[in-house]
């Protein structure tokens, strides 16, 4: 019967199918790396926890002291928790003290009150003397200054007619003086002329002097002027290896600058390596505080504690200590928890010990910010 | 640093090497349920219009002899044809044989049967592949995810302190399996309906035009033995 042919008419082979299907493969992989990288960024922008280096010598000298002394772990975990029974202590002293003052606050505020009160009655008279007072003194002002401004006038126009009159009198005076001049001016003119006529003859006179003297002088010149240009020669020799040395000169020390500014650009990268090895190391820490760091129900948006902490040579916490409290001892004491759940940072010992002796010392300031 | 750390292609290329090859097996099974969705997408589509085709010229009047004349019988065709051409030519044969209506009747009919379930094989072909991979490419990914779990619990258990950092990475690269099957199998269902549905419909019109088809000569077998008797 009815042979089948394996060509089938319908079938379009497998190649086509195929290469569609990779494809739609190859544009869901793409789209789903060119997407990544854009999401990514928007969750680390909200950190809650911010840190800062404490770099005083002073302070890692105290670190490096209270590492010799604690050279052991047990020692360093005592170290950890005397810091806080003493802190819990002097926060109830701080409550107590506290609670006592605001007693002593509200007891002033009463007396105050009725101080003000009364202090009020008080300026509200003196306010209405002054005002009445103020009214006399400025009608007074005002008529003086209307007196003094008649007064001015009257003498003002009293003086500008007696300087018209003066004017005009030496204005006379003026005239028959000029004319007196250009009679004496008229005299002088003649007497120059004829003294102008003399003096035309002893120019002659001196004229042919000078041509003698001039032809002299220019052959003096020539001499000199030759014995200029050798002297110039050689003074230009003389400077241009003087130039050439100079030059040589200042090669040397640009070369040198040079090398003291690679130096320094070396220096620079290496303390730039520095920077960032702390940043890095810090933000490790941050992380895992922050991870660490069950946030009280208490604690509101506004609240930020800071806390300076230090480190062992391992990474250990030794101290942490309250640098500006949030105001709500729950808020500071679930900071301290958080670093000391987060402890220890054995990341420091991964760091060149230059650096670790900087490190370890550090503030973290807390914010539970929009967290919650 | 971190960042990197937990992008897609970074924590395929660290997972572990079960989960990789539940990964492998999960990406072929979706490129080949892929491939015969495009391949019996299309072959349905030109099976549908070729349907369309026959059935215009077969209701057109013309003559059913010169119908079957024009099928070439070394070029077999399909579908609906190739029902016609079957049962056509056991009419042919089997009408100088037997005298008796029923016979031929059965005859042909039990011919168009055959054809039938010849168009029906070739219709539905694959389609199998596609029910399987829709079914079991979850289980598999979850396979692939519960292995990966297990490692990060192990890892946890090696680690003094469990943070959510050390666990995060193998989790995050567990389910990144499962996605995988579910991303396998969600076309592959989607498409394997849809594609029986469709061969299912072709498949009743060709029922439908065998029996029209038996039903015409069976008229002409009555006609032929009136004239006769």
């Amino acid at each position: 019967m009815a042979v089948k042919h394996p060509r089938d008419p319908q079938d379009i082979g497998y190649l086509w199918p195929a290469v569609f299907a990779i494809a739609v493969h190859l544009l869901i992989v793409l789209f789903s790396l060119v997407q990544w990288p854009e999401g990514e960024a928007e969750p680390d922008s909200s950190s809650i926890v911010q840190a800062t280096l404490v770099s005083t010598e002073a302070f890692t000298n105290q670190a490096q002291q209270a590492n010799d002394e604690s050279a052991a772990m047990e020692a360093a975990d005592e170290s950890v928790e005397e810091p806080d029974t003493s802190a819990a202590e002097e926060e109830a002293a701080e409550e107590q003290a506290a609670a006592e003052q605001a007693a002593r606050e509200a007891a002033e505020a009463e007396q105050a009150e009725e101080q003000a009160l009364e202090a009020a009655r008080a300026e509200a008279e003196a306010q209405a003397q002054r005002r009445q007072e103020e009214a006399e003194a400025e009608a007074e002002r005002q008529q003086e200054a209307e007196e003094q401004r008649r007064q001015e006038e009257a003498e003002a126009e009293a003086e500008r007619e007696r300087e018209a009159e003066e004017q005009r009198r030496q204005d006379e005076a003026e005239a028959e003086a000029e004319a007196e001049r250009e009679r004496v001016a008229e005299e002088q003119r003649r007497q120059e002329e004829a003294e102008a006529e003399a003096e035309a003859e002893r120019e002659r006179e001196a004229e042919e002097q000078r041509r003698q003297e001039e032809a002299e002088a220019e052959a003096e010149r020539e001499r000199e002027a030759e014995e200029q240009r050798r002297q110039e020669e050689a003074e230009a020799e003389a400077e241009r290896e003087r130039e050439a040395e100079e030059q040589r000169r200042q090669e040397e020390a640009e070369a040198a600058m040079q090398r003291q500014l690679e130096g320094e650009a070396q220096a620079a990268a290496e303390a730039q390596q520095a920077e960032q090895a702390a940043n890095s190391f810090l933000t490790i820490v941050k992380r895992a505080v922050e991870q660490a760091w069950i946030i009280p129900s208490s604690a509101s948006d506004s609240m930020s504690a800071t806390l300076q902490v230090r480190l062992g040579p391992s990474g250990e916490v030794l101290t942490t200590s309250v640098v500006s409290s949030s105001g709500d001892s729950n808020f500071d004491r679930s900071a301290m928890q958080a670093i000391e759940q987060a402890a220890p940072f054995g990341e420091l010992r991964e760091l060149p010990t230059e650096q670790q002796r900087n490190l370890r010392q550090f503030n973290l300031r807390f914010t539970p910010g929009d967290v919650r | 640093m971190n960042d990197n750390a937990m992008s897609i292609p970074h924590l395929i290329m660290n997972a572990s090497t079960v989960v990789q090859l539940v990964m492998l097996l999960l990406t072929v099974g979706s490129i080949l349920s892929w491939i015969v969705i495009f391949q019996r997408g299309i072959a349905l589509r030109r099976a549908q219009k070729e349907y369309a085709q026959f059935e215009e010229t077969f209701w057109s009047g013309v003559d059913l002899n010169e119908l079957y004349r024009e099928i070439p019988a070394d070029d077999p065709r399909h579908g609906a044809e190739h029902i016609f051409q079957a049962g056509f030519r056991e009419f042919n044969r089997l009408m100088p044989k037997t005298r008796n209506a029923g016979t031929v009747l059965e005859g042909v009919q039990r011919s168009m049967r055959v054809a039938w379930s010849r168009e029906e094989d070739r219709l539905t072909q694959h389609l199998v592949f596609l029910a399987t991979v829709a079914s079991a490419s979850p289980y598999i990914g979850l396979f692939g995810t519960v292995w990966g779990i297990m490692g990060s619990f192990q890892s946890l258990s090696m680690t003094q302190q469990a943070t959510l950092a050390t666990v995060a990475p193998w989790i995050a690269e567990a389910l990144i399996a499962t996605a995988m099957g579910l991303f396998a199998a969600i076309p592959a269902v989607i498409f394997y309906n849809r594609l029986s549905n469709n061969a299912g419909r072709l498949l009743g019109k060709y029922e439908d035009f065998a029996e029209e088809f038996h039903a015409i000569l069976h008229r002409n077998l009555q006609g032929r033995d009136s004239a006769s008797s």
